[in-house]
């Protein structure tokens, strides 16, 4: 951190659990989530919030952390990829990914569940138009989509069937 | 052997009480501490057939005792007989209470057991085993005694242990005989162990520590389940993939990933000009910068350093690269200076405060202008022309007079793209003080990195250990990183060897890594009276950017579908490569050879509409025929198999070909701009590295090779390592379901070790997932080894269970995976067992056994012949694949918009290994071909700056984009390949092709000829105002 600039405290509740850091005040979310808290599930992409690969929720809304400052998030609830699986079990949408191959090289996977997750929170049974809409903000350059979109839809059923 | 252990105990149970409860068989078998479940043996009220939960890890298993209540006296004694089957041996146990009162009124109990053991395996443990015995017996009277605690506490025990089995005991009285051989006792204590610490260890404060905590206890590789049946061939099935385990739970490991505190970070000050000489560069700013640890000039990373090695022949080989501008920059985003700092964004701050003087110089940005050599980029090399050769073949000359029409086509313009993967370049590099030097990264090809890094460091490829775990894809853009990892090794041996991280930004990705450009002209096809082309000329002009790199080796990897799906036997390809002021080439999925099928597709479609033949009927026409296959094509490529016509038909019956043609005819009376278009590409696969002798005659690769690597671990498990670099591919799962199969076990009890690492020792010179390869080389690799692998272990187990290598059978028993007496399942000994034989027991193994290591590596080489370098013929890759792809799109009359309204796929790569996998390949290469023809493209101004600088600009498919495909497949098995199965992975040129051809379809009318292989609306509606078919294309017929 250059020395003129002056730390800044930012506490956030990630997956649940507290964590309180001293940070530069520029840091991105981003940067935040992957290096001071080493969960590096959250990846980047590109450099103009284009791909969606920093993909987390933030107090509910999904946002694309490498266009938002870490100070942004004090005092903030954060979900990331690694608070998917809840007490050992996948969430559907996991399963789902798995079960359709909508994942390749995984590098996007991550955006691309937090924005499905977003999405299955608003539309518990989106239409296939709708999931492309949803995952619109999330590139992924190995699948063409096309099981993604299959995968979203299974969770979603399998959600509503409980 | 026979040994007898006895003992005695009191409990406050009284002497009748007590023996109820130890003569009801279903009441005292679930006292055993592993006990699993029991059944009755059917008509005998005193025999139970037991099962006990034994092993560790991967070779846990359940086994059966029976026990049979053999003597009985009421109230005084109980004896029960145990017998039962274990690692090709078998044992008798007698084990016998008597009771008496004691004053107290409770029961003393007299305990004697006595245990015979049979078979060779078990007596090879010699005395060991007493100690051990006497220790497990010890345990079962110790469970028993509490549970006699009190009736009611017996009662409940049993009744729990009915209820629910235990989970995570792995010792008992079947394990006694397993432990003699090392392990069992110990693990469950270590896993244990490991389990009450990470309850301790959760944190019971608010702030969590640094890192995230949550460790899994066991591989993640191995907590999914793959969903198949074993009742066929693993080999297949759509198995869901091993990867994704850990992919889905965001717990890969990619270089970013690698986030170690006292790590510095590199970066560069890149060049904003696309050709200037580099004058006085002033860093002193930026070295004030606390965070700031090293800044070195290319001028002085080239005083430390030799230029990388060139892959081509002279001049071209003159070219001078040390991956950083020393006096001139040539292209826009060229590194001029590397910084190292604390952080990446220190690194910025630093770059902004350095100034470097720049010349600008005329830039070189068509391929047309560079071979003028007015500006010469690498004046060592004295030309911009980096290889120039001519493939001609048959007699062309006299297919011209023969032909009865001869077409002349304008400058065709294949464009830049690339297919971005989502995860930029990275590397993080460290030297030890002996010199060693790590390397993770996630370049394509990292055998041919080091290769290429070793002598520009002036050390020994031996000195590097080059690794990737997980890799964001590739699509072979990443097999030009070795220059950045040359210089982060630079940086790193700088400062002491300490671990440097270089990740590239998106923007800096999209100035270093382009998929190849290339221009064709003078084309002239002669053609018969029926439209079958019979003779082909012109001159092709590819650009590989400012350096070489990997290049020239694209000027000879066209060649393989030289004649694309036709028959045609006349050719004179003229083909030439130049420098010019852009960002370096690299390989971009269907490297080379999509940009020359383009070409081809082109060629069929415009001569098609030219002679009025209807597309489909123009390609039936030219087609090689199935029974044409294995097929020689002139210039000695040997395609294995396929069957054109077949995928056409089923391509046009699944888009619904006729009806389309109904509707497009009814939509174009309306004025609508309606095209139907056919793209194929022949995906050759598997490369001979040989053809490098096109480009250079005295090049120093040839052939192929790829290593694999199957062991038997310490505990039974099996192990495979790759040298094969996935980088999204699934070869993970794959892997596992060819050692399935040949091992006669699960893909679940495989271990496929995530990445590369030439630690593990397991690579080829030329290892790596290129070229559509790896179901070819890759697999070849692991079942070799996995032979080898089966050769020892039955070798070993004939040993062991006294019987025939003949006899003997792969499978998984009760004991995991073991190797049997066919037809006699309790003669079985498990792969734990023979590890146990050969790495830690093997004191007793004859001398003719002691070759056997259960760790066995397989190198696969393709039988390839090196190339006539002169006669450019000779078979350069393996395989070749197929595709067909139907599109029907229209164009918005108004805004030149083109839009899919339908698109449909038909893939032949042979035997589909894992069909979910093949299926993912065909979407996303389809995906990469739409997003080329439709909307990504690097552009240039006549400057050489790029103006497509950002994913905004440059704008990657996305889901709202990319229509829904309609996909299905053939099967033309490869006869050369021992599966039948040909590479998958690179149909990627076929929509660009499709596309093109459904657009001039649907512009024909208009007097558009396409020229261009993107389709954006910007090049559509001028294509529209200025229609060119007047003078584009010329047809002579006679």
């Amino acid at each position: 951190m250059p020395s003129s600039v002056q730390p800044v405290t930012v506490e956030v509740t990630v997956n649940g659990n507290k964590y309180r850091r001293e940070i530069e005040p520029r840091m991105l979310l981003v940067e935040f989530v992957r290096e001071e808290l080493g969960l590096t599930g959250t990846h980047i992409g590109c450099d103009t919030s284009y791909c969606g690969a920093c993909t987390l929720l933030l107090d509910g809304k999904p946002i694309k952390s490498c266009t938002a400052l870490a100070v942004q998030a004090d005092g903030c609830e954060i979900m990331t990829v690694e608070g998917l699986e809840k007490d050992g079990q996948l969430h559907p949408l996991q399963s789902a990914f798995s079960e359709h191959h909508g994942l390749q090289c995984g590098y996007c996977t991550p955006g691309m569940l937090m924005s499905s997750y977003s999405l299955l929170q608003e539309n518990a049974s989106p239409s296939r138009d709708e999931i492309c809409k949803g995952i619109a903000g999330n590139v992924c350059r190995c699948t063409g989509y096309q099981n993604i979109v299959k995968a979203v839809d299974a969770a979603a059923k399998q959600v509503q069937e409980g | 052997m026979e040994m007898s252990f006895d003992g005695e105990f009191e409990v406050a149970i009284p002497r009748e009480e007590t023996f109820e409860l130890l003569s009801d068989v279903r009441k005292f078998a679930p006292i055993f501490p592993t006990f699993h479940s029991m059944k009755m043996k059917e008509g005998e009220e005193n025999t139970s057939i037991v099962k006990v939960k034994v092993g560790i890890g991967k070779v846990h298993g359940i086994a059966t005792t029976e026990m049979v209540l053999d003597e009985c006296v009421a109230g005084q004694r109980a004896s029960y007989v145990a017998k039962g089957n274990v690692m090709g041996g078998a044992y008798n146990t007698i084990a016998s209470f008597d009771l008496e009162d004691t004053p107290g009124g409770g029961t003393l109990i007299k305990w004697q057991g006595t245990s015979q053991i049979f078979g060779k395996i078990l007596s090879l443990a010699g005395g060991g085993m007493r100690g051990y015995a006497e220790k497990e017996i010890n345990k079962v009277i110790q469970s028993l005694q509490d549970a006699l605690s009190s009736r009611e506490h017996f009662e409940q025990v049993v009744a729990e242990k009915h209820a629910k089995p235990p989970e995570n005991i792995f010792t008992g009285i079947i394990n006694f005989f397993k432990g003699l051989f090392g392990g069992g006792a110990a693990d469950e204590a270590s896993q244990a162990g490991a389990e009450s610490e990470a309850e301790v260890a959760k944190p019971k404060q608010d702030f969590k520590p640094l890192k995230d905590t949550q460790i899994p206890l066991t591989a993640m590789s191995d907590s999914i389940n793959v969903d198949g049946t074993d009742e066929k061939n693993w080999v297949g099935q759509a198995l869901r993939r091993k990867e994704d385990a850990r992919l889905i739970r965001g717990r890969g490991f990619f270089v970013d990933d690698d986030q170690s505190a006292d790590m510095l970070h590199m970066g560069f000050v890149r060049s904003p000009y696309s050709h200037a000489k580099v004058g006085d560069i002033d860093v002193s700013a930026a070295e004030e910068l606390p965070g700031v640890v090293l800044i070195m000039t290319g001028k002085q990373v080239a005083e430390q350093t030799e230029p990388f090695m060139q892959v081509g022949a002279a001049p071209g080989n003159q070219l001078i690269d040390y991956g950083i501008a020393v006096e001139r920059v040539r292209y826009q985003g060229e590194p001029v200076v590397m910084i190292v700092a604390k952080s990446a964004r220190e690194v910025e701050d630093a770059a902004e405060l350095i100034e470097v003087a720049y010349e600008a110089l005329p830039a070189i940005v068509e391929s047309e202008d560079a071979l003028k050599d007015e500006t010469i980029l690498h004046e060592e090399v004295g030309t911009n022309v980096i290889f120039n050769g001519i493939w001609d073949h048959g007699d062309v000359d006299q297919a011209f007079t023969d032909a009865a029409h001869v077409i002349k086509i304008g400058r065709l313009h294949f464009h830049r793209f690339s297919s971005t993967p989502i995860e930029t370049a990275g590397a993080v590099v460290s030297w030890s003080r002996q010199g060693a030097v790590d390397v993770l990264s996630n370049t394509g090809l990292p055998a041919i990195a080091s290769q290429m890094v070793a002598p520009y460091l002036g050390i020994s490829t031996e000195q590097i250990r080059s690794r990737s775990i997980d890799v964001g894809g590739n699509f072979g853009t990443k097999t030009v990183t070795f220059p950045f990892v040359g210089l982060t090794a630079v940086a790193s041996r700088n400062v002491g060897g300490r671990a440097v991280k270089w990740v590239e930004t998106r923007s800096e990705n999209l100035q270093s890594f382009h998929g190849g450009e290339r221009t064709f002209l003078d084309t002239e096809v002669a053609l018969d009276k029926d439209g079958v082309i019979i003779g082909l000329r012109s001159k092709h002009i590819d650009d590989c950017g400012a350096y070489t790199r990997y290049e020239p080796l694209g000027a000879s990897i066209w060649s393989q579908v030289y004649c694309a799906m036709y028959k045609i036997r006349n050719l004179n390809i003229d083909f030439t490569q130049v420098t010019a002021n852009k960002p370096p080439c690299t390989p971009n999925r269907g490297y080379s050879r999509l940009q020359h099928l383009w070409f081809m597709e082109r060629v069929i479609d415009i001569c098609a509409h030219e002679l009025n033949i209807p597309a489909d009927e123009m390609r039936m026409r030219n087609y090689i025929q199935p029974e044409q296959f294995p097929y020689t094509t002139p210039n000695g490529n040997i395609y294995d198999s396929g069957d054109y016509p077949q995928m056409l038909s089923k391509a046009k019956e699944l888009i619904g070909y006729d009806q389309w043609k109904q509707k497009q005819a009814e939509w174009r009376k309306e004025g609508r701009l309606i095209g139907i278009g056919i793209g194929s590409t022949v995906d050759s696969g598997t490369n001979n590295f040989g053809q490098s002798v096109y480009v250079n005659p005295d090049s120093v690769f040839s052939g192929n090779a790829e290593a694999a690597r199957i062991k038997i671990g310490l505990d039974g498990s099996v192990v495979v390592m790759m040298g094969s670099v996935p980088q999204g591919q699934g070869h993970e799962t794959v892997a596992a379901q060819v050692a399935a199969d040949d091992l006669g076990i699960s893909p679940d009890m495989v271990t496929v070790k995530p990445g590369f690492d030439s630690s593990w020792n397991t690579f080829s010179g030329l290892s790596g997932t290129i070229a559509s390869q790896f179901v070819v080389t890759g697999l070849s690799a692991v079942h070799g080894a996995a032979e080898k692998l089966r050769g020892e272990l039955v070798r070993l187990a004939a040993f062991a269970l006294e019987a025939n290598e003949d006899d003997l059978e792969l499978g998984v028993g009760e004991m995991g995976p073991e190797v049997r007496v066919k037809g006699s399942p309790s003669q079985s000994i498990n792969f734990w067992m023979l590890s146990n034989l050969v790495n830690s027991n093997n004191a007793r193994l004859p001398e003719e056994l002691r070759d056997i290591d259960l760790n066995v590596q397989h190198v696969y080489r393709p039988p390839f012949e090196v190339p006539d370098a002169k006669k450019r013929y000779g078979n350069q890759t393996l395989t070749y694949s197929a595709q067909i792809h139907m599109a029907v799109v229209e164009v918005d009359r108004v805004t030149s918009q083109p839009k899919i309204l339908d698109y449909v796929v038909v893939d032949d790569c042979g035997v589909a290994i894992n069909p979910k996998i093949v299926e993912g390949q065909v979407h996303g290469a389809a995906c990469h071909g739409i997003g080329a023809a439709m909307q990504e493209a690097f552009q240039f101004d006549d400057g050489g700056n790029m103006i497509t600088g950002t994913f905004t600009d440059y704008a990657p498919m996305t889901s709202m984009n990319m229509p829904e495909i309609r996909c299905t497949s053939i099967e033309t098995p490869s006869p050369f390949s021992y599966n039948g199965a040909k590479g998958c992975g690179e149909g990627g040129g076929a929509p660009l092709h499709t596309m093109s051809a459904a657009i001039q379809d649907a512009l024909y009318e208009e007097g558009v000829i396409l020229n261009e292989s993107h389709n954006s609306p910007t090049i559509l509606l001028e294509a529209r105002q200025n229609p060119n078919k007047a003078t584009f294309v010329e047809v002579t017929s006679r």
